[in-house]
């Protein structure tokens, strides 16, 4: 069997080997593998002695350029702050009017704002920053702390019940859980918290008269005597009809019930105070375009 | 000159066709042939990691994963987690841009495994620690879609009803001291109990948890049951402190500018 | 099947399921409310009901031919079918990963439904299940003809087969009740990796027995490949799955590695697993299937050697292509662009070898379905491997890394490469196997190939334009020098291409299963016919002397 023949189709001889039917062209390696087996070999050559590439015991050929990832990133995230500084100085130092009437900065903002707040905020504020049950609302001209320039900024700074060491701090107590109130006490304050935005209710007026009473007994302190809220703790209006938990039964009661405490991450650390100030804009103006 | 250039390399195939046209009758020849041939890049490209001194920085701030979030780590693997999400921010403008400083090596020496993903189904969590609140985490692994419609996440609402086995967190740890990590015998023989401690901070068990991990360890209802120690409480724990474990990133790392 | 083995063998395999039962049995009881534990009950009642099977054939009368006559085929036949139903599962499962990243509500309410814990039952079943299966039930064939010798045994395939599917069954049941250690195709846990080990043992001394036997005193190309697949995918098992367990009686074990170290070992793993289970292996099917269907001779016996040795030593280096730009060393990362580039050439000469030996036989591609697999598959195995170095290369990864378009590369390694050249061959296989005239039918098997084909396509255009795209959206910047889109806007972008890909993916899917209806009523209803030449011979053969190059 092992008699080298020629095959008749290609003229190339077999290395005289048969297994099981199948034979083997003894061919020459064609030309165009050593071509680029010696093309790949020297652009690797050359790619080792110029890049860190081989390991020695403790340490390892740093290569001729002297260049690595981390300075070459370090780098190029200073030239982008260079080349950004020229809006990002003025975003973080200049005050909310003057940067409203420059147009340049303002295109900058809505280059930037839109990106970062999808990937910072909309997890809990939505996409449209329209927020959802447990985080608000962003353009319904609501405010717990303020909608003024600052005071968001500062909000941003330091976020709301943060681990920062200035943050914001706030707290709907638990007025059931703690035993305050008892549970029908609960429910008559919810009927009438409900009656002041103008939400339908089954209380008939002398409830809505215990209820008032409750109110000012146990609430007043932070919503205030009307129930306008308070923004210096950052305790919410209750006559608006926009909530942040919700302003049916089942919601109202649990927060009273139970409490609130919601918590605003801060962005100090994960965001320039320019992003932040482009931020803040943005959501200014959110609001006033959906006709707050 | 294009001939000059190949001639070692032909003469060498020559010699080593005549070598291996001898060498093909004996299995075992084979056999040798390829383990050496197939052993040389892994040892050269493995053993220096352990042997070079920079490839792991040095970061004296580090400190261990508690019990509780040793145990959320677990989760995180038995649910496959990594196969969407990376924990690794490569040396890119774009990475650090979007996630933060770039990940260090030092971040996970004591992850055993390393999580850093081949897929970016989700974004990467490198640095998700503290970017969201505990009550976010929770509903958000309840119900991503509730959260995020664009969302493609699974559901695991269920891991806020599975109570959180404790019993083999000693086990655990004793079994990662063996591969490296150093726990003491007092965190080995207060795991459970820490575990417990960390998710309820009211509970007398929280005292030792500061004593045993540092004052900064994050003591919190994470779940928001003050009733019962979840799963939950593991994942979310876990989620917190991801990135948080040294500084050293955010220390060494030129920020993206104050401004 | 029981019945050709001898009354001695019978009692052996007993023995030997008793003792597997056994183990089964200790696992239930240590692990008792652990996965672990139920997967101990799962091998006690597979090895259990092996037991009985072979006890109540026990005294069956023994087979009175002169077994050394003729191959053993009965492991063969076994293997290629669990090859068709792990084909089936693993894909219907790809298929439903695939579906749930299209619409993620597409599953039950249950923990065991989610993408993270289906998704590695998708890939082992596919990889290890379907492609597995299929490397050990052609080896067993190979083997036996080109060395013109029956197999070394006849209880050591079965443990090798049966062995190997258990392991597959505790992989994938152990997904499912979330039982992984996360390194991406090695997740098994500790008892699984060591069980494998012994299998693997037993595997190679099968292997290197039966090619002492044979008649023909070179080893034929396809047995070099097979070689280095058995031998490297141990050492790379070994050494990635090194691990503490928490505790004897549970699943859970830590690696021995930790971060970098941990990255890097897991890729060289990984890369590697790529290189010697979905690459070797299946090049060793390549080179017996496609020369035996074309019937022409290998084109180059040299070019053979070139691609061999290159492909057994370039690769090894590879791996840390999947770590550019992390926190692994930049050397490394140099190291594995660089191997990765220079690998291109042995991975397209043994490309080019194949398709070369078709010359001559073109016709035969045309017309015939079988061949036109073993074709494509060479196609798609030089396309994937191009692509692979492509990809490997830094600012070219930098791109890809994290996207779908290594999804998309995968797929087309997987799908057009491994899983091609694994149909034709089995279409080339069962006649021969089974003794029949023909396949059930040619009209199937044009079907399969073109839904295969199309498929594949489909599911890799999808993938390199959501790749792609998505890799382009994170690194866009606006004119302000800052990130133009949001991880959600991505998510938005990529819906239509997880739709197509899903269509994709059922095309091929669809051809898995009839392919195995085919194989089935190709057993079941088509005609007997005996095969020329298909049984040991001894060797007339004289060495010729050395070849030189014409
Ligand atoms: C983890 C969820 C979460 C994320 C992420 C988040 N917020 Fe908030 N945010 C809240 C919650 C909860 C509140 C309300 C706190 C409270 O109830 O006291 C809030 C409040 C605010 C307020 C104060 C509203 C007021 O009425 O005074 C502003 C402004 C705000 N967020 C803007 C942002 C911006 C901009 C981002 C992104 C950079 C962001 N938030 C990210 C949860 C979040
Ligand atoms: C200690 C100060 C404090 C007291 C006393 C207090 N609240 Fe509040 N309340 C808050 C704060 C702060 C919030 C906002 C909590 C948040 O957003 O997380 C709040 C929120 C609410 C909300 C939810 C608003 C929404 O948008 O969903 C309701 C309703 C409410 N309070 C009603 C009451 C009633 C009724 C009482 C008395 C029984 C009361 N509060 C007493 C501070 C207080
Ligand atoms: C099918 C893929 C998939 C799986 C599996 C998955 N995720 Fe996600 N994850 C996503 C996607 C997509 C997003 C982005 C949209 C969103 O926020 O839901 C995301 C977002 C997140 C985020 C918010 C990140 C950020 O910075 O906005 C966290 C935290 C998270 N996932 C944790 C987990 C955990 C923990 C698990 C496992 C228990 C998990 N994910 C499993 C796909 C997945
Ligand atoms: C019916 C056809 C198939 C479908 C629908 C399918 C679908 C999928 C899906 C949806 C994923 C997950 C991708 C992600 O996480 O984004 C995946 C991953 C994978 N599949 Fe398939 N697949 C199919 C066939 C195959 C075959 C035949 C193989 C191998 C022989 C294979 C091997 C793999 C591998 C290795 C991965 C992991 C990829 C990675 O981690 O990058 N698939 N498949
Ligand atoms: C020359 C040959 C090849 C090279 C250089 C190569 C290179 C690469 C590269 C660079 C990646 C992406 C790594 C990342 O960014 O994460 C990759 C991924 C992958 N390739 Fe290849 N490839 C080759 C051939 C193949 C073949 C033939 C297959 C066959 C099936 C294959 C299967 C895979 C798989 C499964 C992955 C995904 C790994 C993961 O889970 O991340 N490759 N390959
Ligand atoms: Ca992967
Ligand atoms: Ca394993
Ligand atoms: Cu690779």
């Amino acid at each position: 069997m092992s008699v080298k023949e020629r095959d008749p189709l290609t003229g190339h001889q077999t290395t005289g080997h048969e297994w099981n039917g199948i034979t083997e062209l003894n061919t020459r390696v064609p030309r165009a593998v050593w071509f680029f087996i010696a093309v790949t070999h020297i652009w690797a050559l050359v790619y080792w002695v110029l890049m860190p590439a081989w390991p020695l015991v403790t340490t390892y050929t740093k290569g001729l350029l002297g260049y690595d990832d981390r300075t070459r990133v370090e780098r190029q995230l200073m030239a982008a702050n260079a080349q950004r500084a020229d809006w990002t100085q003025a975003l973080a130092t200049l005050p909310a009017e003057d940067i409203r009437q420059d147009p340049a900065l303002m295109a900058r903002v809505a280059q930037t704002a839109p990106a970062l707040f999808g990937d910072n905020c909309a997890a809990c504020h939505g996409t449209n920053a329209a927020g959802g049950p447990g985080f608000p609302s962003l353009v319904d001209d609501a405010w717990l702390w303020g909608g003024d320039t600052a005071t968001i900024m500062e909000t941003l700074r330091v976020g709301i019940n943060a681990p920062h060491p200035d943050s914001r701090s706030s707290q709907m107590l638990a007025f059931g859980e703690t035993g305050i109130l008892t549970r029908p006490q609960i429910r008559t304050v919810v009927n009438y918290v409900q009656s002041l935005s103008g939400r339908e209710t089954q209380a008939d007026a002398q409830q809505l008269a215990e209820g008032a009473t409750i109110f000012a007994e146990n609430c007043a302190s932070c919503h205030g005597e009307n129930a306008m809220g308070n923004q210096d703790i950052g305790a919410p209006n209750l006559t608006d009809d926009f909530w942040i938990y919700g302003g049916d039964d089942a919601a109202m009661f649990t927060t009273i019930d139970l409490g609130r405490q919601g918590w605003m991450p801060a962005w100090e650390g994960r965001l320039t105070t320019a992003e932040r100030m482009a931020l803040t804009i943005y959501i200014q103006d959110l609001g006033a375009e959906q006709g707050k | 000159m294009f001939r000059t250039l190949l001639g070692p390399f032909a003469r060498f195939f020559e010699f080593h066709a005549k070598t291996h046209y001898r060498a093909e009758r004996h299995s075992m020849a084979l056999a040798g042939g390829i383990l050496l041939a197939a052993s040389i890049g892994g040892f050269i490209e493995i053993a220096p990691l352990f042997t070079i001194d920079d490839t792991v920085e040095a970061a004296p701030d580090m400190r261990l994963y508690t019990p509780l979030e040793q145990a959320g780590r677990d989760i995180y693997i038995r649910e496959g987690c990594y196969a969407c999400h990376s924990q690794m921010i490569r040396t890119l403008q774009d990475d650090v841009d979007r996630y933060g400083p770039y990940s260090l090596a030092a971040e996970s020496k004591y992850d055993h495994p390393m999580l850093w993903g081949s897929k970016r189904t989700g974004p990467d969590l490198a640095r998700v620690g503290e970017k969201y609140s505990d009550d976010w985490q929770v509903r958000h692994l309840a119900d991503p879609r509730a959260l995020v419609p664009e969302s493609v996440m699974p559901q695991y609402a269920f891991l806020l009803d599975t109570p959180l086995e404790t019993e083999s967190l000693p086990g655990r740890l004793a079994a990662l001291r063996a591969v490296g990590v150093p726990y003491s015998d007092a965190q080995i023989a207060n795991a459970a109990s820490d575990a417990f401690g960390q998710a309820m901070p009211d509970s007398d068990r929280a005292g030792g948890v500061l004593d045993r991990y540092g004052e900064e360890t994050n003591l919190r209802i994470f779940d928001g049951r003050r009733d019962r120690l979840t799963e939950m409480d593991a994942l979310v724990a876990y989620l917190q402190i991801l990135g948080g474990l040294t500084d050293l990133a955010a220390r060494t790392q030129p920020a993206r500018g104050e401004n | 099947m029981i019945k050709r083995l001898t009354i001695a063998e019978r009692q052996t395999a007993m023995l030997l399921s008793v003792l597997i039962a056994l183990a089964g049995f200790a696992m239930a009881v240590i692990g008792r409310g652990d996965p672990m534990g139920v997967h101990g009950w799962i091998v006690l009642i597979l090895a259990g009901a092996l037991f009985f099977a072979l006890a109540s054939a026990l005294y069956e009368p023994e087979p009175t031919e002169d077994r050394a006559v003729s191959y053993y085929d009965d492991p063969t036949k076994v293997g290629i079918l669990l090859t068709l139903v792990w084909a089936v599962a693993g894909m219907g499962m790809g298929v439903w990963v695939a579906a749930q990243l299209a619409w993620p509500d597409l599953r039950f309410d249950a923990a065991w439904s989610s993408f993270g814990r289906i998704r590695p039952v998708h890939t082992s079943g596919v990889i290890f299940g379907f492609g597995g299966n299929a490397l050990i039930a052609t080896s067993f064939h190979i083997m036996q003809r080109t060395s013109r010798a029956r197999m070394a045994g006849h209880i050591s395939p079965w443990f090798v087969l049966l062995g190997f599917n258990l392991f597959c069954i505790i992989a994938a049941t152990g997904y499912l009740m979330g039982v992984t250690q996360s390194k991406e195709y090695a997740e098994p846990e500790w008892y699984a990796d060591i069980w494998l080990v012994i299998v693997w043992i037993v595997y190679f001394v099968l292997y290197i027995r039966t090619l002492a036997r044979r008649n023909e005193p070179h080893i034929y190309v396809a047995n070099w490949y097979y070689l280095a697949f058995i031998l490297v995918v141990a050492v790379l098992h070994i050494v990635n799955n090194l691990a503490v367990p928490a505790s004897f009686g549970a699943a859970k074990s830590y690696s021995a590695f930790s971060g970098v170290q941990d990255a890097m070992t897991q890729w060289w793993y990984g890369h590697n697993a790529v290189a010697f289970f979905l690459t070797a292996g299946f090049l060793g099917m390549l080179y017996y299937f496609l020369p035996k269907r074309a019937e022409r001779p290998i084109y180059s016996y040299r070019l053979s050697i070139l691609s061999f040795w290159g492909i057994t030593f370039f690769y090894i280096w590879a791996g840390s292509h999947h770590l550019h730009y992390t926190a692994v060393p930049e050397w490394v990362q140099t190291l594995g662009m660089t191997f990765s580039v220079m690998l291109l050439v042995p991975s397209w000469a043994s490309a080019g070898n194949a398709l070369m030996t078709l010359n001559g036989a073109w016709h035969k591609v045309r017309d015939d379905a079988t061949l036109r697999f073993m074709m494509v598959a060479a196609v798609f195995y030089g396309l994937s491997t191009f692509e692979g170095s492509f990809m490997a290369i830094r600012p070219v990864n930098s791109l890809s890394h994290y996207t779908d378009w290594t999804v998309g590369h995968v797929h087309a390694g997987a799908m057009g490469w491994v899983a091609l050249i694994t149909f034709g061959s089995i279409y080339a296989l069962v006649p021969v196997l089974w003794r029949k005239q023909t396949m059930y039918s040619w009209k199937l098997v044009e079907w399969h190939f073109w839904l295969a084909l199309g498929g594949t396509v489909v599911y890799v255009f999808a993938m390199w334009n959501s790749g792609i795209t998505q890799g382009l959206m994170w690194r866009t910047y606006t004119e302000s020098g800052t990130l133009a889109y949001s991880f959600t806007d991505t998510l938005v972008k990529m819906h239509p291409y997880y739709i197509a890909r899903a269509i994709g993916g059922a095309m091929f899917f669809v051809g898995a299963v009839i392919g195995a209806f085919n194989v089935v009523m190709t057993i079941r209803s088509v005609g007997h016919q005996a095969q020329q030449l298909d049984y040991p011979t001894g060797s007339e053969a004289n060495e010729p002397a050395v070849p030189a190059a014409e």
